[in-house]
């Protein structure tokens, strides 16, 4: 098989984005490594778009890229552009202080891994939410009708939970009332870093119905960032994977899950832990992820991919079109359905031999 | 309803008469006392030792029993009878009236100074952690905070009472002026406690300082802060209620008990700058063998102190959420 009648590109688009990123990186040293390198994508209008990475990936610093709100001290470079509902598009990393502080949480929210440490443990969570308004000038009575209503489709006891300090409510509580102080502004945007993580598994799953929920009532847009993969895929309508600081892999849920063309996503599958499967029949990844400070060359990858050969080892793939909305970072993406075979899925699903497709 | 309370009340009422009691039984241990001493000086003064016996006999009571002398010391104590102080001549009580106050005006005023000065130059710190001011003023409270108290003092009373004569170097307050709310009288008063003062918050505030910048720092890296910000709040709201006040919390407790501590340090403070407080009573207690007054000073100091950690346990749950008195069920 041969490259030349492989269409690639520099990203996957989609018809109605809302947010685009465009080679987005951070660094912190000035350029001399990346924790996040030249990630483009496209959020489009209403979906759910789940970005699925290891520890140390870059995925936090994705949504943090998204609000501008990376760690100090670190460098954001590239374009965000978001495109609201009615009126001109804006980007992101443009933006003045103020104008950025009004974008911020009125058109795109944040969800931090880990509530229990997002409020003010000398406050009340009625102060949080009263607080926020006023900061954005707001009338705080209808505010607050809001955020009675948003408590209850997370049910909790908006009375209760609102004269309560964060130490007197659950994990899940805090996770579910952090949700609704995100959405009081009623952001057009929700980016959800690791939202469930701290959450045990009967936990996570209730709130990720809620989720799916409040996206169809309050009509929003989320990406959902998270190392879980079987969590996310019962969520997201699309998939993105990251891999060393880069986006490696794009497509709808389904594709992704059942074709999917990365053979890092491909050995991602098949290590997923899975209850049902014999202990035999886990398959670690070899090797563990390259650290920003040492990141080979070329594709990121190579040192662990079975299907490495010279190209991979200098020069970064683009995203070759598998099919459709479907794009992979990978030389050598037809190559992997037949090296890596994907042990979840079982014979019935693999009557078409995957090499055939398109 | 709250065990709390009442553990708290009943822990500090324990630690005070377990006070008492070991200063009854410390000062029944010091060999010699009063008739010792009475009969060396009438030995020192070549009297016939037949007549300094019958003068010790007329002196000496009949012994009592421990339990019996315990139980009319406590009984005195109680209705605040402290004795008489065997070198003024005057009631004890009457003694500590007359001087606590200017002990805790001094004390209290200097900790509640050096507190205001440790929270905003530690947050000053932080919000500039790593920078050249940073670096100076840590270094600078290190060197304060290693200094003495008692050193600053004295340096204070040579070079600033003695050689430029800009403070005074002794009393409460100058010859002649009369105590009431007059502006003469309070300034006064200010004039001859601004050393004292001075030295205490100058070598105690580096420490403190050090103290709000670390809590400080760590509560700027927290996740709230981060996310406050990202929620719009103004950078002065997020100072005060985010970073202030979760930082100075833990400074709390330590606020109170320095109280009590400092107003048991005035032992020395008040001897260099000869300042008549409690601390001043003590010495000369000390010196003049005075064990009434020695006795009704070292209780109203070790009080103190247990007073101020007993107002820190009763009042933190009020300004920290998080310490609902104790014993109380979880809410949820």
């Amino acid at each position: 098989m041969t490259q030349s009648h492989d269409q690639h590109t520099e990203h996957i688009a989609v018809d109605d984005p809302i947010i685009e990123v465009r080679d987005a990186s951070v660094t912190y040293d000035e350029g001399t490594s990346y924790v996040l390198d030249g990630v483009s994508l496209d959020l489009g209008r209403g979906e759910i778009l789940g970005v699925v990475g290891e520890s140390g990936s870059g995925k936090s610093m994705l949504a943090s890229a998204l609000l501008d709100a990376v760690p100090d001290p670190g460098l954001l470079s590239g374009t965000i552009e978001y495109h609201p509902d009615s009126g001109a598009a804006t980007d992101i990393l443009e933006l003045d202080t103020e104008d950025l502080r009004a974008l911020r949480w009125e058109e795109i929210s944040m969800v931090f891994q880990g509530a229990m440490s997002s409020f003010n443990p000398t406050m009340s969570l009625r102060k949080h939410f009263v607080e926020t308004l006023e900061a954005h000038d707001e009338d705080v009575e209808a505010g607050m009708d809001r955020a009675h209503e948003l408590l209850e489709d997370l049910y909790l006891e908006p009375d209760r939970v609102l004269s309560s300090y964060p130490h007197e409510l659950s994990g899940g509580m805090q996770q579910r009332a952090l949700i609704a102080l995100s959405l009081v502004l009623e952001p057009e945007v929700l980016v959800m870093d690791e939202p469930t993580a701290a959450l045990d598994l009967l936990m996570q799953r209730s709130i990720l119905l809620l989720l799916d929920d409040l996206k169809e009532k309050y009509d929003l847009t989320m990406l959902f960032i998270t190392h879980d993969l079987p969590l996310v895929a019962a969520l997201a309508d699309r998939m993105a994977i990251m891999y060393a600081f880069r986006l490696i892999e794009i497509g709808q849920t389904e594709e992704i899950i059942n074709h999917a063309a990365h053979p890092y996503t491909r050995a991602l599958l098949n290590s997923t832990p899975n209850l049902d499967a014999p202990l035999e029949e886990m398959r670690p990844i070899e090797g563990q992820s390259p650290a920003p400070i040492n990141m080979p060359d070329g594709c990121a990858y190579h040192p662990r991919c079975p299907l490495a050969e010279d190209q991979c080892r200098t020069e970064v793939p683009d995203f070759h079109i598998v099919a459709g909305d479907h794009g992979s970072a990978c030389f050598n993406w037809r190559e992997s359905y037949d090296e890596i075979e994907l042990v979840h899925l079982d014979d019935g699903e693999r009557a078409i031999p995957e090499g055939d497709r398109q | 309803m709250n065990s709390y309370f009442v553990k708290r009340t009943g822990r500090a009422i324990l630690t005070i008469w377990l006070v008492m009691t070991l200063t009854f039984g410390m000062i029944r241990l010091i060999p010699g006392g009063p008739i010792e001493m009475l009969r060396a000086r009438l030995i020192r003064q070549g009297v016939d030792p037949s007549r300094i016996d019958a003068i010790v006999q007329t002196y000496k009571q009949d012994p009592t029993p421990v339990y019996v002398e315990y139980y009319e010391y406590v009984t005195s104590l109680l209705s605040g009878n402290m004795g008489q102080s065997f070198y003024y001549q005057e009631p004890v009580s009457a003694l500590i009236v007359d001087a606590l106050p200017w002990t805790v005006f001094v004390m209290v005023t200097a900790t509640i100074l050096l507190f205001v000065i440790a929270i905003l130059l530690g947050a000053l710190m932080a919000y500039h952690e790593g920078t050249a001011f940073d670096t100076a003023a840590s270094s600078a409270s290190i060197l304060l905070s290693s200094i003495p108290f008692y050193v600053l003092a004295i340096g204070f009373v040579v070079v600033l009472s003695y050689q430029f004569g800009l403070f005074p170097a002794r009393y409460r307050m100058s010859p002649g002026v009369e105590p009431g709310f007059t502006v003469q009288f309070l300034s006064n008063a200010i004039y001859h406690a601004a050393l004292p003062i001075a030295s205490v918050v100058l070598t105690q505030a580096g420490l403190q300082a050090l103290a709000m910048r670390g809590n400080s720092i760590q509560v700027l890296g927290e996740d709230f802060v981060r996310v406050a910000r990202l929620r719009g709040l103004s950078d002065r709201r997020i100072a005060v209620r985010y970073v202030g006040r979760n930082a100075i919390l833990p400074m709390y407790t330590g606020f109170l008990t320095l109280i009590g501590f400092n107003i048991g340090g005035s032992v020395i403070l008040e001897q260099v700058f000869t300042y008549p407080g409690i601390g001043y009573y003590m010495y000369q207690a000390l010196i003049n063998r005075d064990y009434a007054l020695m006795m009704g000073v070292f209780l109203i100091i070790t009080t103190t102190l247990v007073v101020s950690v007993y107002i820190a346990d009763l009042t933190y749950g009020l300004i920290d959420p998080r310490v609902q008195s104790g014993g109380q069920s979880e809410a949820y």
